[in-house]
């Protein structure tokens, strides 16, 4: 524990994943919360795990990938919008179909990519001690976006998440903000793949709202809470698995998870006795 | 009396592009009255608050709110779903709660506020659940439910309310509470209200609106013994042919 506080205090990539973890806990708590009240998480693993066919295809074109997942994660969040506004029926096997194509199109654009082989490992479970500077920089704008239309449309997103049909009948356009929405979830997606990779980021994206969901009683206090089990889980993730050297990501998601588990069976006990 | 209706549908045909779910609707329903209505499940009642609501379109006939087309004066309408359009463990107050009738009416953008407080005071005021306001909705027994989507009904402050079966979940003395407070607000608000219950309401309505893809209007005064078996006739033979359905 001492040699991670030591690293923290001196190595500019240790500040950097704090910073990160940080940066990350706001948005995934925001809208984390919303995902987890309105129930689709299913529809975002959809999106964040078909967000590697735009990596790919970035990579094999020569740009950063972040830019290839913040397209893809915008596109991915549309289509899967339409479909489960439009075809409810099958709305579950068709996000599956687009969750494992896209996947699929963003493997074979790295196997196709000459040049030594990217490190796939880092796409799929995150590499949260590389975030660079100019990483923190995105992911604090990416930040700034979402909270600046959580703001603007705090009434709306909670009617919507709330009682769609109530809020269909005040008038507001339900599918409109459903869609923006799904692209404040792309977004964040894209912020949390930096951290843990793209097949981790539903469980942070989830797990801190979930557990926060338990104790509050009210949308606003969710998130609060939520952004600051994210900044413990990260942090303590970090903080566990540097000594014996552990990826971090799938520390993080861990910890996320024991913490999930426990909580979850604290509040059944309590609400029993 | 014929210049202050608030709802006026002539000659209206609707389908959902089938059979004709509504057909050759006419009524006016005047300004202060106090509308119940009946009819079996699938008859079209709720299709038909909806046009009125303005969410759906008629194939045919014309529909007048307060002198407009639906969509204009859907802000003058307070409405309260049947129960259970949202998840009873979601976390939020009464007070939020309320303030979600406020959509509509306030500002598009931002937090809701001070007006938006003050009319949603008011209408947890009327309806007796002030003092539930900073409660969770998940705390709430099945009336206070009932009466807190009351309130929020009432937040647009509107000029009619459309209820939806609002005492489908309630005992009986809630039931009548809920209507003898409904009656009050009924000095200043044309009330619609869907029902099964239409013996026990007939003391406080005007007219009962029957809806079987048709409409018939019959008012109170006419409501003596054989109208009532007349209407609770077709309604038997409704239960009846669902219960053959059952078996077979």
């Amino acid at each position: 524990m001492n040699s991670f506080i030591d690293a923290v205090s001196t190595q500019a990539f240790m500040q950097n994943a704090i910073i990160g973890g940080i940066l990350a806990s706001v948005a995934c708590g925001v809208v984390g919360s919303y995902v987890v009240v309105k129930r689709i998480g299913y529809l975002a693993g959809g999106i964040a795990h078909s967000v590697l066919g735009g990596m790919g295809i970035a990579y094999y074109l020569g740009r950063p990938p972040i830019e290839g997942a913040l397209v893809s994660a915008l596109v991915f969040a549309v289509i899967l919008g339409w479909v489960s506004l439009k075809m409810q029926q099958q709305e579950d096997t068709v996000i599956g179909a687009l969750w494992a194509g896209g996947m699929a199109v963003g493997i074979l654009f790295i196997s196709q990519t000459p040049g030594y082989s990217v490190d796939l490992m880092s796409f799929l479970f995150g590499n949260i001690l590389m975030i660079s500077s100019d990483d923190l920089l995105w992911i604090a704008g990416l930040d700034v976006l979402i909270l600046l239309i959580v703001f603007l449309f705090y009434k709306q997103f909670l009617a919507l998440s709330f009682d769609e049909e109530f809020a269909r009948l005040r008038g507001i356009p339900v599918e409109r903000f459903y869609l923006l929405f799904l692209s404040l979830v792309a977004l964040t997606v894209v912020i949390l793949i930096q951290i843990v990779g793209l097949i981790l980021v539903i469980a942070l994206l989830t797990l801190p709202a979930a557990v926060s969901g338990q104790y509050v009683r009210s949308l606003n206090v969710m998130m609060l809470l939520a952004t600051v089990l994210g900044v413990i889980f990260t942090t303590g993730g970090l903080a566990l698995s540097y000594q014996p050297d552990l990826p971090p990501g799938p520390t993080i998601i861990l910890v996320a998870g024991a913490f999930y588990l426990v909580s979850l069976v604290i509040t059944r006990f309590w609400k029993k006795a | 009396m014929s210049t202050d209706s608030v709802i006026k549908i002539k000659d209206l045909d609707f389908s959902f592009g089938g059979p004709k779910i509504l057909e050759n609707i006419e009524i006016d329903i005047q300004r202060n009255e106090f509308i119940g209505m009946v009819g079996p499940n699938g008859s079209g009642k709720t299709t038909l608050l909806k046009i009125i609501m303005g969410v759906l379109t008629p194939d045919k006939g014309s529909v007048k709110v307060l002198g407009n087309p639906p969509s204009q004066s859907v802000q003058e309408i307070g409405y309260m779903p049947q129960f259970a359009s949202f998840s009873r463990d979601f976390p939020i107050s009464v007070e939020e709660t309320v303030l979600m009738g406020r959509l509509g009416k306030t500002s598009s953008i931002g937090f809701f506020n001070k007006a938006d407080k003050r009319a949603a005071e008011k209408a947890m005021n009327d309806v007796e659940v002030l003092d539930l306001r900073k409660r969770v909705i998940g705390s709430l027994s099945g009336g206070q439910l009932q009466r807190v989507l009351i309130a929020r009904a009432l937040t647009c402050e509107p000029q009619i309310m459309i209820l939806d079966e609002p005492t489908a979940n309630v005992d009986m003395k809630v039931e009548k509470d809920i209507f003898d407070l409904l009656k009050q607000l009924n000095e200043r608000i044309t009330i619609i209200v869907v029902t099964h219950d239409i013996g026990f309401i007939s003391q406080y309505i005007d007219r009962v609106a029957c809806i079987n893809r048709t409409l018939i209007c019959h008012p109170t005064s006419e409501l003596t013994g054989e109208t009532i078996e007349n209407m609770y006739g077709a309604h038997m033979h409704m239960v009846h042919h669902h219960h053959e359905d059952e078996k077979n």
